[in-house]
């Protein structure tokens, strides 16, 4: 298709190399879920379930759009706080629109300025202040969490507009609810980013050797900078989207996507090491890890046992991907 | 019997071969030197017999017997104890703890024996106490010492594991004349206690004081052992070099085509910073300015900071008539500065990568472009590698997939595509293939022919004598001398070089 | 040679070698800072009985930052100690109460709970030293697994410990709070630990992995047994939440894990590994204490106080990493 494409396809392309393909890790492995479902649970993989699933993925899949992003760009890239974002953004979303399909846009907005602006935040202390990402969005987490304790008491947990609502969870073209489409257009914008455009190429660049990056004119604090407002934008959409897909807005509900939306980027084969790496692996992954959680659910084992299976199933797909180099030359 | 026996190692990174076939063999008592160019495959070697990488074939003997390494320390064990080039230290542990580390002493099974560490430490730093200088103490933090003084430490740490096979790759770079005098006086000592010492240097008068017997590698293969006393310096080079002569012919019309009358792109003066001082020349169209001098006096340091790649320069830098600063790569590149940097690794190589984005962020930054079409950068990169005679499977290839060599092409591809003002290489042909610095060298030329202004630092002196039209001679910072013309000798440039070291 | 060099940088130098000796040097007095501030706002807060309840209830963060130090020495990371102080609280709660609450028995499952965490941090140290696995996913599906574990062990929070158990930790001998003989026990044992050989190797793997692995240090090894000793400390930890809140809780040691990073990066350790203290991982956790209760005694209204914490901890971190690295450069 494209000369990018052909970058990630090796040059001796056997069954052997393809099979170690991520992408291709990732979509036999959510074949096998669907039909080791279907059997154990017949319908799990009917239509209707599956529409379901992919929203949930969806939401998964957006927040881990900004992350993704944030690792490529490399030293040791990490957003620990689009969880906290995630929960503000829904809050805000819910109080501004109030249950009103009018207030939708201003909610939209105000949102995508609160992502962004933390997203500033996290990128100016990294770049500026050299804080290690990890560190710097971990503090970040906390004053979020603090700020929604206070917004709590101070205002009434806001409600979804009826449209944004129908937007997520009812069908809205071709029988797919909109909330698909949307994701599905943020791939296309994350694919077309990556690889069609100079921003694109320079976030590889900086992940991958940031100081022959710096020496080829690249402008790495802008672009890091960028990439942290990119993820707290799209923690924002995230959280609209997880209001119209629960209603209202309740406490911490961003909590359950900030460690789960690294390992989506993980097991869509972007390396936490950076400079490697694209979204479509990504959504791979999101839809794997939300069937995996659907098929635990199903399966009848109470909740510890349910965790129990989920932890060491990521262990074990994870030896799929990048293990680390041996040291030994 | 030899104390140690290589037969046909060898050793691949993927398409880059490292090591093509070692066969050595080292006897007891004696100092037995590895000479080649850099990347021809000395430190592969080492590190195969020190356990450190895995050969993917070919035999190691110790006393006859076959051994297999599962790694450094099984080597260690097994008695072999190496000084990496890279050095192989803990920047935040001190001194002491450093030369002890691979086997720390200990107290009571688990807790360190703090004296016990400090008495050996001491045994081997007193070995240096005379030539450490100051500041260097057993409780100083590594990260706190110098360069020369680091090396010291490693040498240590290598003399304390007390094996009988020891392996110095590149010990004395950064060591002065006393500590390097210092030095030898051990390793005499070690021979004298029938210790087998592998040695690794590009110094060749060290090579000639403390080497008993010399082995050349070339491209990846050990040619011919000698002895050191049958043999001389123009024999080694001839062997390091090979068939192919002269690493470059010499510039045809080097001397008159530049030095008189052209216009002035670059003009430099007073220019200080880390590193130099009061630097002041100029480099005119299509003229080739070489800088020499024995290495890290400077050159690069001047380099780096006209590309504006280190902080904290002043003087005065014309560029075509316009007095500038630059205070960043970015800025500089858009005033029609090109840099090229040896240190492919780290300056250059966008690892990892596909060749299309290694040679388009130039282009990018200078036409300032939002969208990538990769219809339109093939057709820009191509006949910029063309002109290099890169050898790639594809555009979309990673630049891991190339050697060496192809991958320094890709890099200079880069700056190709939408032509600098003025090119600076710094020390560009830093570990690859002769058939690589032979077409750089060529392609400088044509460069130069064009109008571009260059300047050029080697650590190669051959290469500044056959491609620069003036020698600027650095030493401590500071220009000590130009030659011009027919002063473009290799005798005049080593005279200049070490006259005021 | 460069004396010029040498004598422009001998001012900042001493400074710089002062730190490098004491990189808890910040967090010392950010802690100091923060005694005196609670001191003038409620005077009380100083008192005996006060710095014996900071102790009792900090005793526990402060021995899994301890914990959380150990693998950061060696540039690792575990988000799993929270799970691991969980599994073993439980652990603990359920053994006591099977052998019947016995002073015999309470040492037994002390013994046992210090079993189990050591097991996990095996675990932890097979995952990403051995198998190669990048720490922060890894241990972070170990952290499921283990708190999968702890749910299976005791469903609910509730089940108490014996009256001995917390009578003891809660009570007083020979005129000294039995915390405070906890204290200096520990304060011995991390003295006697910091001499050992393996914080030296740990330290330099974390300096340079690398390096230590061509200097013939067994780095694998060193790795899973920082782990391990890790796996150790959040057992301490686990005994002393275990006699601080008298019962069994699966999650209690959830939140807990990132407030052990934030405590070992406010104590000066650098998450890049090979520089770092336990004594700062200690004044990092009671920093942590202190600005809650000062934000208490201050008189923030209650729904503040969560974001007043968060900022300031998200200060105080960024100052520590600024002057942590004002010393290096």
């Amino acid at each position: 298709m494209t000369s990018v494409d052909q970058a990630s396809r090796p040059a001796s392309s056997g069954l052997a190399t393809l099979v170690r393909q991520p992408l291709v890790v990732a979509l036999a492995l959510i074949a096998a879920l669907l039909f080791l479902g279907e059997t154990l649970s017949p319908g799990f993989a009917s239509g209707e379930q599956i529409l379901r699933l992919l929203i949930v993925a969806a939401l998964m899949g957006i927040v881990a759009a900004g992350q993704n992003l944030v690792i490529i760009g490399g030293r040791e890239g990490i957003d620990l706080s689009v969880g906290g974002v995630v929960s503000l953004s829904a809050i805000v979303a819910g109080n501004v629109m109030a249950g009103e399909n009018g207030g939708i846009l201003p909610a939209v907005a105000a949102c995508i300025a609160t992502g962004a602006l933390f997203g500033f935040f996290n990128g100016f202390g990294v770049t500026f202040l050299r804080i290690p990402p990890l560190v710097m969005t971990l503090g970040m987490l906390g004053v979020l969490q603090g700020l929604l304790v206070v917004i709590r008491q101070g205002i009434p947990s806001g409600r979804a507009a009826p449209a944004l609502s129908d937007f997520v969870t009812q069908s809205f073209l071709f029988s797919l609810p909109g909330i698909i489409w949307l994701w599905a257009a943020i791939g296309v914008f994350m694919a077309f980013l990556l690889r069609r455009t100079v921003f694109g190429y320079r976030i590889f660049a900086i992940g991958s050797n940031e100081h022959a990056a710096y020496m080829a004119g690249v402008p790495v604090k802008l672009m890091r900078i960028s990439l942290f407002v990119l993820s707290g934008v799209f923690a924002a959409i995230a959280g609209i989207c997880l209001l119209g897909y629960s209603g209202s807005s309740f406490a911490n509900v961003g909590e359950q996507y900030m460690l789960p939306s690294i390992i989506a980027v993980v097991f869509g084969g972007t390396p936490l090491s950076g400079g490697k790496g694209g979204y479509t692996g990504t959504m791979a992954g999101a839809v794997l890890l939300v069937i995996l959680q659907s098929i635990l659910t199903t399966i009848n084992i109470d909740d510890s046992g349910r965790q129990m299976v989920f932890g060491a199933t990521l262990l074990v797909l994870m030896l799929f991907y990048g293990r680390g180099r041996s040291m030994r030359g | 019997m030899s104390k140690l026996q290589l037969r046909g190692v060898r050793k691949a990174y993927g398409a880059t071969v490292a090591l093509r076939r070692g066969d050595m063999k080292l006897d007891r008592g004696e100092v037995h030197v590895l000479i080649g160019s850099n990347g021809s495959g000395k430190s592969t070697l080492c590190k195969i017999v020190a356990g450190s990488v895995r050969p993917d074939g070919g035999e190691v003997l110790i006393d006859g017997r076959s051994v297999e390494f599962s790694g450094p320390n099984d080597a260690r064990k097994a008695g072999i104890g190496i000084f990496y080039q890279e050095l192989s230290l803990a920047a935040h542990r001190t001194v002491a703890e450093n030369i002890c580390l691979a086997a720390l002493p200990v107290s009571g099974g688990v807790f360190v024996d703090r004296a016990k560490v400090a008495e050996t430490a001491r045994r081997y730093a007193d070995l240096f106490a005379e030539v450490a200088g100051t500041g260097f103490s057993l409780d100083a933090t590594v990260e706190s010492l110098r360069a020369d003084q680091r090396q010291l430490v490693e040498i240590m740490k290598t003399l304390a594991t007390e094996a009988p096979i020891l392996i110095f790759d590149e010990p004395t770079s950064a060591l002065d004349r006393a500590q390097v005098d210092c030095f030898f006086g051990i390793l005499r000592r070690l021979k004298e206690e029938g210790r087998s010492i592998i040695f690794i240097s590009h110094r060749m008068d060290e090579i000639f004081a403390i080497g008993d017997r010399v082995t050349v590698m070339r491209d990846g293969e050990t040619i011919e052992t000698d002895r050191i006393a049958d043999t001389d310096h123009d024999a080694i080079i001839r062997r390091m070099v090979g068939e192919k002569g002269e690493l470059a012919p010499p510039a045809e019309a080097a001397n008159d085509a530049a030095s008189g009358g052209g216009q002035v792109i670059l003009k430099v003066e007073g220019f200080s910073g880390p590193g130099f001082s009061n630097i002041g020349f100029e480099v005119t169209e299509g003229e080739i300015v070489g800088f020499g001098g024995l290495h890290g006096q400077g050159q690069s340091a001047v380099l780096r900071a006209l590309f504006g790649a280190t902080p904290g320069n002043s003087g005065s830098v014309v560029l075509d008539g316009r007095s500038m600063s630059a205070a960043r790569p970015r800025a500089a590149i858009r005033e029609g500065f090109a840099y090229i940097s040896g240190d492919r690794g780290r300056d250059g190589a966008i690892a990892g990568r596909p060749i299309l984005e290694n040679v388009t962020p130039i282009h990018f930054l200078k036409n300032r472009l939002a969208l990538a079409r990769p219809s339109h950068l093939r057709n820009k990169a191509l006949p910029a590698l063309e002109a290099l005679k890169t050898k790639y499977a594809g555009l979309a290839s990673s630049i891991n997939s190339l050697s060496g060599g192809n991958q320094q092409k890709v890099i200079i591809a880069r700056w190709l595509i939408d032509r600098p003002a003025v090119l600076l290489l710094d020390d560009p042909t830093k570990g690859i293939d002769l058939q690589t610095k032979t077409d750089l060298f060529a392609l400088i030329r044509e460069l130069a022919a064009e109008g571009m202004a260059i300047v050029l630092y080697s650590s190669e002196d051959a290469e500044l004598l056959n491609n620069a039209d003036r020698i600027l001679v650095f030493n401590s910072g500071a220009i000590a001398r130009e030659l011009t013309g027919s002063d473009r000798t290799r005798y005049n440039l080593y005279h200049a070089a070490y006259e005021a070291a | 040679m460069s004396d010029t060099t040498v004598i422009a940088g001998s001012a900042p130098r001493s400074f710089r070698r002062f730190i490098e000796r004491f990189p808890f040097l910040p967090a010392l007095v950010i802690l100091v800072v923060l005694l005196a501030l609670n001191g003038l706002f409620e005077p009380n807060s100083l008192s005996y009985r006060a710095i014996r309840g900071l102790i009792s209830t900090y005793l526990a963060l402060i021995l899994l930052s301890v914990a959380q130090t150990y693998v950061i020495y060696a540039a690792d990371l575990d988000l799993s100690v929270g799970a691991i102080l969980s599994l073993v609280n439980v652990g603990i709660i359920m053994l006591m109460q099977h052998l019947g609450g016995s002073p015999g028995g309470v040492l037994l499952a002390c013994g046992a709970g210090i079993l189990i965490g050591l097991a996990c941090g095996i675990v932890n140290g097979i995952v990403v030293a051995v198998l190669r696995l990048q720490a922060i996913v890894a241990t972070f599906a170990t952290s499921i697994l283990f708190t999968g574990l702890a749910l299976y062990v005791l469903p609910v929070a509730g089940t108490p410990a014996p009256t001995v158990y917390w009578r003891t930790y809660g009570g007083t001998f020979f005129g000294f709070p039995f915390v405070f003989y906890v204290a200096v026990a520990i304060a011995i044992v991390l003295f006697l630990i910091a001499r050992t050989r393996l914080i030296t190797q740990l330290l330099s793997v974390g300096d340079d992995q690398q390096a230590a692995y061509q200097t013939g240090l067994p780095v694998t090894l060193i790795r899973l047994k920082g782990y391990a000793l890790c796996g150790v400390f959040a057992a301490l930890a686990a005994l002393c939440v275990t006699g601080d809140t008298a019962s069994g809780d699966p999650l209690v040691g959830g939140e807990m894990t990132l407030n052990s990073v934030a405590a070992v990066v406010l104590g000066g350790t650098a998450l890049s590994g090979g520089v770092g203290s336990v004594t700062g991982s200690v004044f990092g956790a009671l920093i942590i204490g202190l600005i809650s209760s000062l934000v208490f005694f201050v008189g923030t209204p209650s729904e503040w106080q969560n974001l007043v914490q968060g900022l300031a901890i998200l200060l105080a971190l960024m100052v520590g990493v600024l002057v942590g690295r004002r010393a290096k450069s």
